[in-house]
């Protein structure tokens, strides 16, 4: 049979290459490359080799602890630590104090910061665009049509085609280090996960920024169809699914089955090889799940859902579509209708399926509260998914639901910062004053290390998304990596002589070894730490000196290292791991 | 200073240097009478597709399978024929490497083999697999873990038993312990920061790991520990050898490390690696020789052929005969190639298991590709539970019987005879 878009597919459009793993054209790799290079002169990872002796000297001089320390439960902290951590990527100087401030209570501080974070649009957030627009981003503004344009149409070179997808990376760090607006952050975050695409590649990557902003960004305390119905018809998810080449000659089930697996119903109510007639049903005579036979039958709603390869759009090439009727979720779809209104259909089923709301709330909860979230609240925010199912802010009210219960505070603790969390907490202790900006050195030395982490943004390939349980994030690789960013990131050069971070607190908080450690842990931890742990920073500022003496740190450069060792150690620690 | 690499293969290192050396020595010899076998496991992820691996030369299956792979089907003549390996199965010629392999009896082949669970998701297919608890994803442990953890003959105090190359690690070592999870040695230093400050804040640290029963706590410490034992290694001491030659890429620099890591002889029982690239729904193939899933084929290949020339080929150690080599999948893809020069989502598979003490050839029923003999109408059937394979490897290979702990609820084992060994009783 003449297919003749699947004719000219392999030779003459890129929108494969590259998409495995490994394959010639992957544009991650070219980065890379080009990261280690532009980074090369920040990077300075061996130290002096005459130095190695002094290093030994300095390490025996700690001081022994002799037998573990008693394992205290750490308490739970106030709210506003909680929050900060959980709502955002962790306090920046002012940000506690701030908290505080709303409220007479715990509680009423937490009610207000929410509803503060819950209506971005009434925050401030000056100071972050201020920075976007310092960083010279070109790209975040364009819609998919000036992307396609811009950046798709023509075989632009590989800078040109992937700048989209570099400034959003960028962005993204710029926005979690700066903006005011963290619970967006942490949710657009989220929602990248469950919308997951691998943006490394020819179409996802020159049109990243309108998925970024549009299909992401514009619906994570919006409503669930309509963020679905931008992700579906978004060119990086038509290709990256093969929705694209899904034909009625030949259907292509890569996307539906990831609609229902992933996006929508849930593996948990996958009922596998099962004809559609014995899925058990609800009290509706609603299906409680779907099958194989969803699988095809969705897929023959989606036929004739593809790429406008001049605009970059969604196209409905009426002679692609299956006209014949189907049946999905236990509902009949009629014949000879369009691809648009079939495929339609199916999204209006899942997007408020009873197996949907559970499935949205759980990861939800699993993001927020922790990795095996109580029942009690994946219920309560299912149920108010399905209750302003038809809201333009359904998704806020299911987050409120779910940060305002009381499971969200008592659970501290129980979630592991992933890598980016990590990271994006440190600069903001440290109000580091990166850039971000393309061809920066910094940034780039920054994200080159950041890469072995294992979080690389928007570099997940397959469908799931990056993984967010504590036993993804915990490997040896993935430590050492942070690890290695993190004491970089401490002693690295400006490029004019000087540190791109600054460690030397105000006079006023003193030097002694105790003060420094004291004034570093209220900074990067913001709650009071087991006695053992601030013995053992104190210890290492002092280094047997006591821990009352003054220290020259702000005319020793020896001694200011020692501070900047003792303050990456605060974000080493395994406690910092923990929100 | 480097510190020997024994130093570091038993108890924390802080531990180590109160010890002392000696000690050490005693303990490594107590622990093995003989020397230990290992595993090392290479997943192929997104689902390959095995038909393309190995197909039918003959019979009416090859009718069948011509007619349902119009533009994918292995050819038996010409560019890129099936290279023939027992009369009725072939390999794919971009496989070549393997076949070689093959010829002298180090390569077993497993028909229609896979996981019975009825899911077609790459996701539940992956983790069933790995944590080796079909039907269940919540298991906290995976098999190759408990593989191990049940081993009697891998004493408490070693350190690191298994190694995943890659930043993160697999299900199949979920929550397991003693596992280094490495991408690249050269990025596994602590050598960023102040210099002279570097040692002493890693001193502290190891000291603010300390608090146990916390797993922030625990997965620090283990990390801590990772970086002692591979600082320590001389990876530049055991450079391949056999005349191996590595692929240049991704798969060939994660073989070349495993060999390294095994043949510096840490103490190493098994070794993971992830080989993406095989959900393969469109352009699959142009020919019987070209395109990505047989370039990704033949890289794979030249690897494993390279990995066992290097093991063969190392001087001491002989590992050649002691490391087994399972190559599995979550699952295999339709008979019937789709429209867009691919393959969807199947059932049945091929597994690969390679070493020098496999006993080679075809193992396993052919299910047959008539329409009733497929699984659901559309997929290759599955005749070898893949635990049975990795059952028999556990007895055989590693005198482990511990089956109904590695394998929770799997019944009725019996040996398929991949492998050589001694048999035991399955507990």
């Amino acid at each position: 049979m003449k297919r003749e878009h699947i004719e000219y597919t392999p030779a003459d459009t890129p929108f494969r290459r590259g998409i495995h793993h490994g394959a010639a054209g992957d544009l991650a790799e070219r980065v890379r490359e080009e990261r280690a290079r532009r980074a090369a002169s920040r990077l300075d990872l061996a130290p002096p080799p005459a130095a190695a002796g002094a290093a030994m000297a300095a390490g025996g001089r700690v001081r022994r602890r002799l037998g573990g320390p008693p394992i205290v439960p750490e308490p739970l902290p106030r709210a506003a630590v909680v929050a900060l951590n959980r709502l955002g990527y962790g306090p920046r100087p002012g940000d506690l104090e701030a908290f505080e401030a709303l409220g007479t209570s715990d509680e009423a501080r937490l009610a207000a910061y929410v509803e503060l974070q819950l209506a971005p649009a009434g925050i401030d957030d000056l100071e972050a665009e201020a920075r976007l627009g310092a960083a010279g981003f070109t790209t975040l503004g364009k819609n998919v049509q000036q992307l396609w344009q811009d950046h798709f149409l023509g075989d632009p070179d590989w800078y040109t085609r992937l700048r989209p997808l570099l400034e959003v990376e960028r962005a993204a760090f710029l926005r979690a280090v700066h903006s005011r607006r963290q619970l967006v952050e942490v949710l657009t975050e989220h929602w990248h996960d469950h919308f997951n695409l691998y943006a490394w590649e020819y179409v996802a990557a020159p049109t990243w920024a309108a998925y970024d902003r549009d299909c992401i960004r514009a619906h994570v305390l919006g409503n669930f169809r309509a963020m679905l119905d931008a992700v579906a018809k978004s060119p990086g998810m038509l290709v990256y699914l093969d929705n694209y080449a899904n034909h009625v000659a030949g259907p292509n089930e890569n996307w539906a089955r990831e609609l229902l697996e992933l996006h929508t119903l849930g593996a948990a109510h996958y009922f596998g090889v099962m004809r559609q007639h014995e899925v058990p049903r609800d009290r509706q005579g609603v299906p409680r799940g779907y099958v194989d036979d969803d699988v095809y039958e969705a897929t023959r709603c989606f036929t004739g859902w593809t790429l406008d390869e001049d605009t970059g759009g969604v196209a409905f090439p009426p002679d692609w579509h299956d006209r014949f009727q189907k049946w999905v979720l236990g509902t009949y779809i009629p014949p000879n209708r369009t691809a648009a209104v079939d495929g339609g259909q199916v999204l209006d089923l899942v997007a408020v399926h009873p197996a949907t709301a559970h499935h949205v709330a759980w990861r939800l909860c699993r993001r927020l509260i922790a990795d095996r979230p109580p029942q009690r609240v994946v219920d309560a925010a299912a149920a108010t998914f399905l209750a302003h199912r038809s809201s333009p802010h359904q998704l806020r009210e299911v987050v409120r639901v779910i940060v305002l219960a009381p499971e969200f505070r008592l659970t501290w603790g129980q979630k592991v910062k992933r890598p980016f969390e990590v990271v994006a907490s440190a600069l903001r202790a440290l109000a580091a004053d990166l850039t971000f900006a393309l061809e920066d050195e910094l940034t780039d030395a920054l994200l080159w290390l950041f890469d072995r982490s294992g979080h690389a943004r928007f570099a997940w390939r397959p469908p799931d998304g990056y993984p967010d349980e504590a036993h993804d994030w915990l490997s040896t690789g993935t430590l050492v990596a942070t690890w290695r960013l993190l004491n970089w990131l401490i002693d690295a050069g400006d490029g004019q002589g000087g540190h791109a971070v600054a460690v030397l607190p105000p006079a006023e908080a003193g030097t002694s070894a105790a003060a420094l450690a004291d004034w570093w842990i209220a900074r990067a931890y913001g709650r009071v730490m087991p006695a053992s742990f601030r013995d053992e920073v104190v210890a290492f500022m002092a280094q047997g000196r006591g821990s009352a003496v003054p220290l020259p740190v702000a005319t020793d450069s020896d001694t200011e290292h020692r501070l900047r060792a003792m303050v990456a150690l605060l974000f080493v620690a395994p406690e910092f791991l923990r929100r | 200073m480097k510190t020997t690499r024994r130093t570091f293969l038993y108890g924390c290192s802080a531990t180590v240097t109160a010890l002392g050396a000696t000690r050490l020595s005693f303990a490594r010899f107590a622990a093995s009478a003989t020397d230990p076998n290992l595993l090392v496991v290479v997943f192929l992820r997104g689902g390959a597709d095995g038909l393309s691996v190995v197909a039918p030369l003959d019979g009416p299956d090859r009718a069948v399978y011509e007619a349902a792979r119009p533009h994918l089907a292995l050819p038996r003549s010409g560019a890129g024929a099936l290279l023939p390996l027992d009369g009725r199965f072939g390999l794919a010629s971009a496989a070549a490497p393997l076949h070689d392999l093959y010829q002298r009896g180090k390569v077993a082949v497993v028909l229609a083999c896979g996981l019975t669970h009825d899911t077609r998701s790459h996701f539940d297919a992956q983790e069933y697999m790995e944590l080796g608890t079909p039907g269940t994803r919540s298991t906290s442990s995976g098999w190759l873990g408990r593989l191990l953890t049940t081993d009697q003959g891998v004493p408490r105090s070693l350190l690191f038993p298994s190694l995943a190359v890659g930043a993160a690690q697999p299900s199949s070592l979920r929550g397991y312990r003693g596992t280094v999870a490495m991408e690249d040695p050269d990025h596994f230093l602590l050598n960023t920061g102040p210099w002279k400050w570097q040692d002493a804040q890693r001193a502290a640290l190891r000291r603010l790991c300390r608090p146990s029963g916390s797993l922030v706590h625990e997965a620090s410490s283990r990390a801590l520990d990772a970086v002692d034992l591979v600082e320590s290694l001389a990876l530049e001491s055991v450079p391949p050898a056999g005349g191996a030659t590595y692929p240049e890429d991704e798969i060939g620099r994660a073989l070349r490390l495993a060999a390294g890591m095994i043949r510096l002889d840490v103490g190493l029982r098994a070794v993971t690696l992830d080989v993406g690239g095989w959900d393969t729904h469109v352009n699959q193939a142009w020919s019987a020789t070209s395109g990505d899933f047989h370039s990704l084929l033949g890289s794979l290949a030249a690897g494993l052929a390279a990995f066992q020339a290097d093991l063969d080929g190392s001087p001491t150690g002989s590992w050649g005969e002691r490391v087994t080599v399972v190559v599995m999948s979550e699952f295999g893809r339709r008979l019937r190639e789709n429209a867009d020069r691919g393959t969807d989502h199947g059932h049945g598979n091929v597994m690969f298991v390679l070493g020098g003490r496999v006993r080679g050839g075809v193992h396993g029923d052919w299910p047959g590709l008539a329409p009733e003999q497929l699984y659901d109408g559309a997929d290759l059937a599955i005749t070898t539970d893949y635990r049975r394979v990795l059952s028999e490897i556990a007895i055989r290979r590693f005198a482990n019987p511990a089956i109904s702990t590695i394998f929770p609820g799997y019944q009725g084992y019996s040996p398929l005879g991949v492998v050589a060994g001694s048999d035991l009783t399955p507990e």
